[in-house]
Formats: structure tokens, C-alpha cells, sequence
């Protein structure tokens, strides 16, 4: 009896194996790599019914984020301004108001237009967290979580698009250590603000004055530190004794 | 073995090519393999439901009918619709007595600093970019665009004006002054008003 078997079988087990290892490494590292926000939701910039340039409102002209998003600090929802927010500037007789670009504008708001509708313009929503999850803006910019923290520099941004990748684990970062983030209260919306813009004689006042401690004291504490986002975000969480929940009824309720 | 491995090879790259590095811009709904329950079938705040006629989540109160914790509008001749965003027809809320615009603050307001530091904040935010940070009329808007002239708010005319009257401009709007009774709150409204008031002091005119 010959050998059932011929010779190019022997190393067809391992061989099989090797290829099926090569093969899972390698759907793996695509999943790693793409089956995540910082892939799927990172860069998403959608076309806007109005081309609405932030860098341009919110950069150029300086306008405060709370110009249009108005209750920003009152409620779980920054809102998108009412067309009635454009219509202040962009009426008839005011600022490019006969721009093709507003057309949609037009057709909300104003009566006399041809096309007139009074319908609400409908924005593309970009940044969004699941339903079953709950994220609160108004618990976040009073306590010295800025705009740029999650949404990153919209004042650069002439169309725009989703910066941040807004995942669980990217929340539970600053959840875990929010003193990298935090920022006096006064300039959440400058989206530009760094730590050289914080003046350190009034900081320390201001936490002297939170915290009970004298300025000396906590100016000896911080000698030889560098004067960073880090150091006054540690001393703004003391201060406002900052604690983010942690737990999955936090956000999960 | 080898043909295998070439094969895998050029696919891996045809893959990773196709799907391009991270943070790359497109336009098209972010893709999701396993919607879970990211997107349930319920009112959301600002999104559109296709449970009502209109297409809106958001509705209005049926006519005839005051929402919950709002007063029922007054008889002082405005819509109530105006009311927006308010509790009631009195002066606080209306800037008004009767058919006339009423002189100094309500007294439901307790007028101390931090109620000048609000007006402040928001006088910057909602008001400066037409009529300046100090009240002039020279925004940032009057730098770009030649459109007719802002208020100057340190004019001897504004000055002479009762606070009920500057209110009730902020609420309503005037001229090409649109209205912002819905952005500002009513107490909000007031403490621009107040924050105003300090302007005009320090400009001395």
C-alpha cells in the first residue's frame, strides 16, 4: 500500500495555520484601525443647507459661541440658533442679505419672498452621542469645560467638521483626570486661551479666595512648577471641587 | 504559501488604501456596523419626528392653552406670543405699565454686583458686535459692512430713554434691530438694561 498522503501534505497543517494567523492579523488591524470613532466619526464634515463659516463669525468678527448658541449654560442641549438669530443680522437691508448662500434663510423667514416656506432650515447635526447616552453641556461649560475641549477649534474652521472622536473612553479621559481641561470660568468660549493668557497674580487670588489658603502658601507649593494648563486646572478642581462621576448611571441613566 | 501570502499582501494595502488614514474629511453619514440603539425612536430636542404632521419635534401650545409655569398673557394689547420666553403681562415682564414704558428697575430684581457683572457678560456676548463694546454704535459689524448706522447707546437720546423702554427695544427690536426676547432671558434682559445704565454713566456724555 502506497502512502495515501503524498509528500506536499506534510507541512499543510502548519501551513494552514500560518495562514489563517497572517489573515486574522491582519482583519484585526483593520478593525483596530478603522472600526473606532477616531475613524468613523473623526473628519465627518457634512455639507450645510447655509455654507455658515465659523471662522469667520466666531474667528474674524470675534462673536462669542453664545451669540447663537444662547442657552449653552441653561440646558443639557446647546441649541442651534433659530433662523430668527441670522434674520438680526441677515434681514433685508442688513448684512449680505441678498447673498444666494442665505436663500434658505430667506425661505424661513422672510414673508415677502416668493419662495417662502416658514419652515425651520434643517442643519446637519455632526457631533452626536448614542440616545442612551447622556451628555450635558450646561454640567460641563459652568464648570470650566470649554467649547474646544470636544469640539476643537470651530473658530478655524470655515466648514465644520467633527474634531474629536467623542467615544466612551475619550469622555472617561478627562472623567479620570479632568484638571488637564479645566479653564476659568470667563473664558470657556475664547477657544484660543492658553495658560500664558491667565494673569498668575489674580489666579492665585482667586483660589486663595475659594480655598480658604493663603496666597503665600500655595505660591510655595508651586514653586518650581511649570506655570501650564495642568497646574491651574489641578488648582481650579480643588477648588471647585470638581469630582466626574465615573460610574455608568453618570452618563447611562 | 507564497502566492497566499503575496495575495493577502496586496489585499491588506487594496484595504487600507481604500479606507485612507484617520481623521480624513467626507461628507456622508458617519457608517455604523452595529447601530445598537444609537438612534431611538423618540422627541429630541431641536430634530425633526415623523410621528407629527409638521415634521417637527418641537411643538407649540395649542391655541388657547398656556404651558405649564407660564403665566396667562395679559391685556395689554401684545400677542402672546411676544410673551415668549416670560411669565406674565407686569412691568418685569413687559418693560411696560399699561400702554407706557415704565421709569427704573422692577423690584423683583435684586440690583447688586453680580447682577451688573451678568449684564455685563451678556451685554459683551449678544450686544457688541453692532453696538460696540463701549456703547457707541461702532461694532465690528460697522467695520466690514456699510449698512445704516447703529444706535450709538451713549447718545444723550438713549440716555433719556426710561428702562422700560430699553427693555422693551432689546425684546421687540427696532428699526433694523431684531428682536431678542428669544436669546435673552427676561432677568438677562434687565441686566443689560442696568450694565447699560453704567456705560452711559461712564461715558459722561
Amino acid at each position: 500500500m502506497g502512502n495515501i498522503f503524498p509528500r506536499w501534505t506534510n507541512l499543510l497543517a502548519i501551513k494552514i495555520l500560518v495562514g489563517l494567523g497572517a489573515l486574522g492579523t491582519c482583519v484585526v488591524a483593520v478593525a483596530w484601525y478603522s472600526w473606532t470613532p477616531k475613524y468613523t466619526r473623526v473628519g465627518y464634515m457634512p455639507q450645510q443647507p447655509i455654507p455658515f463659516d465659523h471662522s469667520l463669525h466666531a474667528g474674524q468678527l470675534g462673536m462669542d459661541c453664545r451669540y447663537c448658541h444662547s442657552q449653552v449654560e441653561n440646558s443639557p442641549h446647546s441649541n442651534i440658533p433659530a433662523a430668527q438669530v441670522c434674520w438680526n443680522c441677515h434681514g433685508p437691508g442688513k448684512v449680505k442679505s441678498d447673498s444666494p448662500k442665505l436663500e434658505p434663510l430667506r425661505q424661513a423667514m422672510d414673508p415677502n419672498y416668493e419662495n417662502y416656506t416658514g419652515k425651520p432650515i434643517e442643519w446637519v447635526q455632526l457631533h452626536k452621542v448614542p440616545d442612551y447616552a447622556h451628555f450635558s453641556h450646561q454640567a460641563h461649560v459652568n464648570r470650566g469645560v470649554s467649547c474646544v475641549e470636544c469640539h476643537g477649534r470651530i473658530d478655524e474652521m470655515p466648514v465644520v467638521y467633527h474634531a474629536k472622536p467623542l467615544s466612551m473612553s475619550w469622555c472617561l479621559e478627562c472623567h479620570r483626570d479632568p484638571g488637564k481641561v479645566l479653564r476659568p470660568l470667563d473664558q470657556i468660549t475664547n477657544l484660543a486661551w492658553t495658560a500664558d493668557d491667565l494673569d498668575p497674580e489674580a489666579f492665585y487670588a482667586y483660589v486663595a479666595g475659594k480655598t480658604k489658603a493663603p496666597v503665600e502658601e500655595l505660591k510655595k507649593a508651586d514653586e518650581g512648577k511649570k506655570w501650564d494648563r495642568e497646574l491651574i486646572g489641578a488648582h481650579l478642581q480643588k477648588a471647585w471641587g470638581v469630582h466626574p462621576p465615573q460610574d455608568c448611571a453618570a452618563c447611562h441613566h | 504559501m507564497r502566492w497566499f501570502f503575496l495575495i493577502l499582501a496586496i489585499a491588506s494595502i487594496t484595504v487600507a488604501l481604500a479606507l485612507g488614514p484617520r481623521g480624513e474629511k467626507f461628507s456622508s453619514p458617519p457608517f455604523m456596523l452595529f447601530p445598537d440603539m444609537d438612534n431611538q425612536f423618540k422627541v429630541k430636542a431641536q430634530k425633526p419626528s415623523e410621528f407629527f404632521e409638521n415634521g417637527q419635534g418641537a411643538r407649540v401650545p395649542v391655541e388657547g392653552t398656556v404651558p405649564m409655569g407660564y403665566a396667562a398673557p395679559g391685556e395689554n394689547g401684545l400677542a402672546s406670543s411676544r410673551l415668549d420666553f416670560s411669565r406674565g403681562a407686569d412691568y418685569f415682564n413687559t418693560g411696560l405699565f399699561g400702554d407706557f414704558y415704565g421709569k427704573g428697575f422692577p423690584e423683583e430684581l435684586k440690583m447688586d454686583e453680580a447682577f451688573l457683572a451678568r449684564g455685563k457678560e451678556r451685554y459683551q456676548i449678544t450686544c457688541t458686535p453692532c453696538h460696540g463694546t463701549s456703547g457707541n454704535g461702532a461694532g465690528i459689524v460697522s467695520k466690514y459692512w456699510a449698512i445704516p448706522p447703529t444706535a450709538n447707546l451713549l447718545d444723550p437720546r438713549v440716555k433719556a430713554m426710561p428702562e422700560g423702554q430699553i427693555f422693551w427695544t432689546i425684546t421687540h427690536g427696532k428699526g433694523l434691530m431684531g428682536p431678542y426676547n428669544g436669546v435673552l432671558s427676561v432677568s438677562d434682559r434687565w441686566a443689560i438694561t442696568a450694565y447699560l445704565r453704567g456705560l452711559q454713566a461712564a461715558s459722561g456724555n
